[in-house]
């Protein structure tokens, strides 16, 4: 799928049907006996509730004619106690149920997100956050109540509704017909405005899903919004796409309500034709007027599980617009996943080679072409070359965040692509260019790497970065509370937070993408200090523009037309006055 | 209550189709009483009469018209329902728009305090899942209480009409049910207000975890962002269940008073029937309409724990609502005219952030036009400083000035126009890249957002893109490398044409070869402009009017490129530090 922004709605890539459906069974199947359970109470209950009309018949058919209060004032006994057995038993049904409901979509929200965990770095990429985020909490909220009681009630009601049919059948087969004649055209009613109802309610999951979209990048955004003065053109464009969500929401609802009145019309007009059949058209004596007066009464009970089925199916109807789109993401494929035969790798000791490595993002792209090397263990490189030559894409693919499209990267012998992924990258330390910030405290955010780390271990790492000093000036040290895009951190403080948390991983192979851009040279100075020796032992990536941060390297690599033109340490790479030695005399005044 | 009196300010534009909406319910519903009237009438005059056989040989007419009257009348009320239904939607949903589109505002001109304070995550679940369920309580469960309360009224002023012993009998379940419902308000909303807490939460943990997704990865985090995202998964299932079984335990009882109705009905009317006090016909009229007393008493409480759920979320809605900004225009606001020249002027600055100095008595003029690059250590607060100019922060003491005029006594909007900034922390939208190019002026024209792509040196490889400047980059601008990110973010900044430019650290990714390109755009722009750079390069600050060292929020050292190493100080330091070796290579 193409990229995709706010203002566009996501297609649909698979369309539902009916296997969707069958797959939420899946998730009702664990509650199977839970489920029985309560259907078994629910027909209880029903029945239970079915003596109300009986006693209170026979009272006034037999205890009231006699004046006999006692036996009136145990019928009102029995009553209560019918009354209170079909509300237990309805009640344990609710009990039981709400559970099973939350149950199921704790479920599906676990399986959702174990899922999004395992797609890669493109699934993120190729589309707002919001979209994704709305599919993780509302949208999967909204089946709660379809998979759970829903299904139930189905049942119940459609029991209900054959219970009733065989009664009427058994009374007078003629006027049964007459009822069910009203069928085909509540069918027909039902199903010429479903395709319309469907489409319109996906219409507006994804307008939903556009106006999040929006909304999350504009609060992630604000100081942009308000640094360019863009408040009134956003308020426009979310007003537009606002508009656009109710304008969707009205129009499903005009399908959506249309099915209640419909059903209640068609219902009481198979009641009239019960009268005039049973009263007029059939010969006198065909249907006895006591037939006729019970064949209306029939005819109401059994219309009522229709309507209410018809009331189900519309809420089916609009849920399946948010039930596929859940059930789409569970299907995307996770293109960077553990081969089926895949081992750990083993403690490596960060021997790396690349043979033939060629790579593109997009077919014809070529970024790498035949590109191979190889690094010893404990060695360190560097990684230069103009903006967008390909450097961080090299690491991008030691670090399999993507598949090499022909070739192989190798550690200790190793291919990558065999191996877990977590073997892989629990091993590897890996700063971005981004250094992202989780809400919580700054000791939360360092510990990230390193999730059983004491607070000593926490403190040193800190200490190795140069971030101990300004960490314990802040009010509450390492219990400060910070966030995504707060602005108590400064952009160098992020990375030195970033850099200590990768470092307390102690990873076999460290990767530094940018990691030092935003710190100040003397800081950077004593970072080096620190890293120096750090770096013993390691297998080291630095990409860097700032040359003072990568010159103490073994080897360093230029990046350049799909490959690397030259590769030696500084010194060599001097003496060749060929790329680098341009790159680097241009830094200096 | 409060929230209430907000939701009818809302209501404003709706107010009188949302009545509309009410009263046609309630007629409906009173509708509902006259369909069993036609079938009793047939049953009456054609089935249960001794000249049944006769009535309907006589009078034909009369009992097809019965059957015209009864279809008839429920046409007119579905489609009156539906139109009701239909009025209920329109005017919640105009409301929710409103109200959407308010918050989105208030949102978004929040200063930097409330953004460090809320959570992405809890922003848009006031946005979206709270805002749902005022939708919700208006659309449903004032429809449902107005309807409830209105046919329990009639039904009760017919019992009285019919007999007012037993319409007594039965009036007297009404305090039970009034004491339950009270009860029942009281204990559900400290949990409704825990719940929407918890999917707050939810919905902040998952947010993050796909913002950062980048860093779950690379540290193979996926098991742990799994058992963390489950833990508030859990909470809030759990606190989701609590909620139901809380309800769970009062419904009983609102189901026993509703079937409490029946036993009277049946004890209370069996007596009187015997006693004589009330005539069999009359005994079946009322309870013919029993449920339409007991059924409002059992929706009451399905309604009142929805009222409850929404209060706790239109509680939240309403603090956002009716947040305000500190940072706002004053009344002695000064008025300019068009572009302002860009002089500023720090005097005597000082600022704390969560009572710590970040600033301490700042002092320095840049005139319209310089170039000043500003230095120092991480933290040291270069990045507040410059946040000072737009005035995303007011001054803890002394003053900014641009202009002559404190930014204060300027119109924030008019002030922040004339301010173009490329900040640190690079954020781009899912846009197009001349989408994201022409974010401070959407009417651009393509050749013109080329223009100051080719001055941020982006030209070259916007066009080696897919789509060239139709590209669709991804939210903040994934896919790209920083150093395009960060020259992107430099075009939007220019394409503003801005008096004041602000550039934090801004080329700190591009390679040297660029940097070159980038400083000589800026100095040849074709407008005025003056040029505030925050640099850890020397070659990026070298050329500049005036360099500031800045150390732990004071200004430490303060000239030219040549004063400053003259100085010996920090500059020379760092000079030092990045030119080592340079004269014995150079050799």
């Amino acid at each position: 799928m193409a990229r995709n922004r706010y203002d566009v709605d996501e297609t649909l890539e698979t369309p539902f049907d009916f296997r969707h459906l069958k797959r939420s069974f899946v998730y009702m199947k664990k509650y199977r006996v839970k489920m029985i359970t309560a259907f078994m109470l629910s027909v209880f209950a029903a029945i239970s509730g079915l003596l109300g009309p009986l006693i209170t018949k026979y009272a006034l058919d037999v205890t009231v004619p006699n004046k006999d209060i006692k036996q009136l004032v145990l019928l009102a006994v029995l009553l209560i106690i019918s009354a209170v057995i079909s509300i237990a038993f309805s009640n344990i049904r609710g009990r039981i149920m709400t559970v099973v409901g939350q149950d199921i979509i704790f479920d599906i929200r676990t399986d959702l997100f174990a899922h999004l965990q395992e797609l890669p770095f493109q699934y993120y990429d190729d589309r707002p956050h919001g979209k994704i985020l709305i599919r993780v909490v509302n949208y999967v909220n909204s089946v709660s109540d379809m998979l759970s009681n829903g299904v139930i009630n189905v049942i119940l009601e459609f029991l209900n509704m054959l219970f009733i049919m065989l009664f009427m059948f058994f009374v007078d087969v003629k006027l049964s017909l007459v009822v069910l004649s009203g069928l085909p055209i509540f069918l027909l009613v039902m199903f010429s405005i479903k395709t319309k109802q469907r489409k319109a309610w996906q219409d507006v999951s994804n307008k939903s899903s556009n106006l999040n979209a929006y909304l999350q990048e504009n609060i992630v955004g604000a100081r942009i919004t308000q640094i360019f003065t863009r408040e009134e053109v956003n308020a426009d464009i979310f007003d537009r796409l606002s508009n656009k969500h109710r304008k969707s929401w009205m129009h499903a609802v005009t399908f959506s309500n249309l099915v209640w009145p419909a059903t209640d019309d068609i219902s009481t007009c198979v009641r009239a034709a019960i009268f005039f059949v049973g009263l007029l058209l059939l010969p006198s004596g065909a249907a006895t007027l006591g037939t006729v007066s019970a064949m209306t009464s029939y005819a109401s009970s059994f219309w009522q599980p229709i309507m209410n089925l018809s009331n189900l199916f519309n809420n089916f109807i609009n849920n399946i617009a948010y039930l596929e789109r859940i059930f789409e993401t569970l299907d995307e494929p996770a293109t960077i996943s553990d081969k089926p035969d895949a081992k750990e790798i083993g403690d490596i000791t960060g021997n790396v080679e690349f043979k033939n490595v060629t790579f593109a993002y997009e077919e014809g792209k070529t970024v790498l072409e035949n590109l191979s090397f190889s690094v010893k263990a404990g060695e360190s490189i560097a990684l230069v070359g103009p903006t967008g030559a390909g450097k961080s894409t090299i690491v991008s693919l030691l670090s399999r965040f993507y598949d090499v499209n022909s070739g192989s990267i190798t550690i200790d012998g190793k291919d990558i692509s065999r191996v877990t992924l977590r073997s892989l990258r629990s091993q590897m330390g890996i700063m971005l260019q981004d250094s992202f910030i989780f809400s919580g405290n700054i000791a939360d955010n360092i510990r990230y790497g390193k999730l059983d780390a004491s607070y000593d271990e926490i403190v040193a790492a800190s200490k190795v970065v140069c971030a101990d000093e300004f960490i314990s000036e802040m009010p509450d040290g390492y219990e400060t509370e910070v966030n995504e895009r707060g602005s108590k951190l400064s952009g160098g403080q992020k990375q030195l937070i970033s850099f200590a948390r990768t470092l307390l991983s102690d990873p076999k192979i460290l990767v530094l993408d940018e990691a030092t851009s935003s710190i100040d040279a003397r800081t950077e100075r004593l970072l080096q200090q620190g890293l120096n020796k750090l770096l013993a032992g390691r297998t080291s990536f630095i990409i860097a523009h700032r040359l003072s941060t990568i010159k103490n390297c073994d080897r360093i690599m230029y990046i350049d037309n799909k490959g690397i033109t030259e590769c030696g340490s500084h010194d060599e790479l001097m003496a060749l006055k060929g790329d680098y030695y341009k790159l680097y005399t241009s830094q200096h005044i | 209550m409060f929230q209430l009196q907000w939701i009818w300010h809302n209501l404003k534009g709706y107010r009188a189709v949302y009545i509309t909406a009410l009263v046609l319910s309630l007629i409906c519903n009173l509708l509902y009483l006259t369909t069993p009237y036609f079938s009793a009438q047939i049953v009456d005059i054609y089935i249960n009469n001794e000249n049944a056989a006769a009535n309907l040989a006589n009078d034909r007419h009369g009992f097809i018209m019965l059957l015209v009257g009864m279809i008839g009348f429920t046409f007119l009320r579905t489609v009156m329902q539906y139109a009701c239904n239909m009025t209920y939607e329109y005017s919640s949903q105009g409301m929710i728009y409103k109200i959407r589109n308010h918050l989105f505002n208030c949102i978004q001109e929040q200063d930097m305090e409330f953004y460090d304070k809320h959570r992405t995550g809890d922003l848009m679940t006031r946005v979206t899942g709270d805002l749902d369920m005022i939708r919700h309580l208006v659309s449903w469960v004032f429809k449902g209480m107005v309807e409830s309360l209105s046919l329990f009224t009639a039904s009760m002023i017919y019992f009285f009409s019919i007999n007012w012993k037993m319409a007594l009998l039965l009036l007297s379940v009404t305090p039970f049910i009034f004491i339950v419902t009270i009860f029942l308000r009281r204990v559900t909303r400290p949990i409704y207000v825990d719940l929407r807490e918890r999917l707050a939460k939810m919905n902040t943990d998952a947010q993050e975890n796909i913002s950062g997704n980048r860093v779950v990865k690379a540290f193979a985090r996926e098991d742990y962002e799994i058992e963390k995202f489950g833990e508030s998964n859990r909470n809030y299932s759990s606190q989701n269940k609590k909620a139901s079984l809380l309800w769970l335990k009062f419904s009983p009882l609102m189901e026993t008073l509703a079937n409490l109705l029946s036993v009277i009905m049946l004890l209370g009317g069996g007596i009187f029937l015997i006693k004589g006090t009330l005539t069999m016909g009359e005994y079946v009229a009322i309870s013919g309409l029993i449920w339409a007393i007991s059924n409002p008493v059992r929706n009451l409480g399905v309604y009142v724990n929805d009222l409850q759920r929404a209060m706790a979320s239109a509680m939240k809605i309403i603090e956002v609502y009716y947040s305000k900004t500190k940072i706002v225009d004053r009344d002695d606001a000064v008025e300019f005219d068009g572009r302002l020249h860009g002089d500023i002027e720090f005097k005597n600055v000082s600022f704390a952030y969560d009572g710590k100095t970040v600033l301490k008595d700042i002092s320095f003029k840049i005139k319209a036009g310089e170039t000043v690059a500003i230095m120092g250590e991480t933290g040291s607060g270069k990045t507040t400083l410059i946040n000072l100019i737009p005035r995303f922060y007011d001054t803890a003491s002394g003053s900014v000035l641009v202009d002559g005029v404190d930014v204060r006594r300027h119109h924030l909007k008019h002030l922040r126009q004339n301010i173009g900034m490329a900040t640190q922390d690079v954020l781009l939208y899912s846009d197009t890249i001349d989408g994201n190019i022409a974010y401070g002026v959407p009417e651009m024209s393509e050749e013109n957002v080329k223009v100051y792509a080719q001055l941020a040196a982006a030209d070259e490889f916007i066009d080696k893109m897919p789509d060239g400047y139709d590209t669709l980059i991804g939210e903040r601008g994934v896919g790209l490398s920083g150093g395009q990110k960060q020259r992107i973010s430099l075009a939007r900044a220019l394409a503003i044409r801005p008096a004041v430019l602000i550039l934090d650290d801004t080329t700190s990714a591009v390679d040297m070869e660029t940097e070159t390109h980038i400083q000589n755009s800026l100095k040849n722009l074709d407008f005025d402009c003056t040029k505030i750079i925050i640099a850890q390069r020397i070659s990026s600050t070298k050329d500049a009017d005036k360099i500031i060292i800045l150390e732990d929020g004071q200004i430490r050292e303060m000239g030219t490129h040549d004063e400053l190493l003259a100085k010996k100080g920090y500059y020379y330091e760092v000079f030092k530090l990045q030119n080592e070796g340079f004269e014995k290579e150079a050799v």
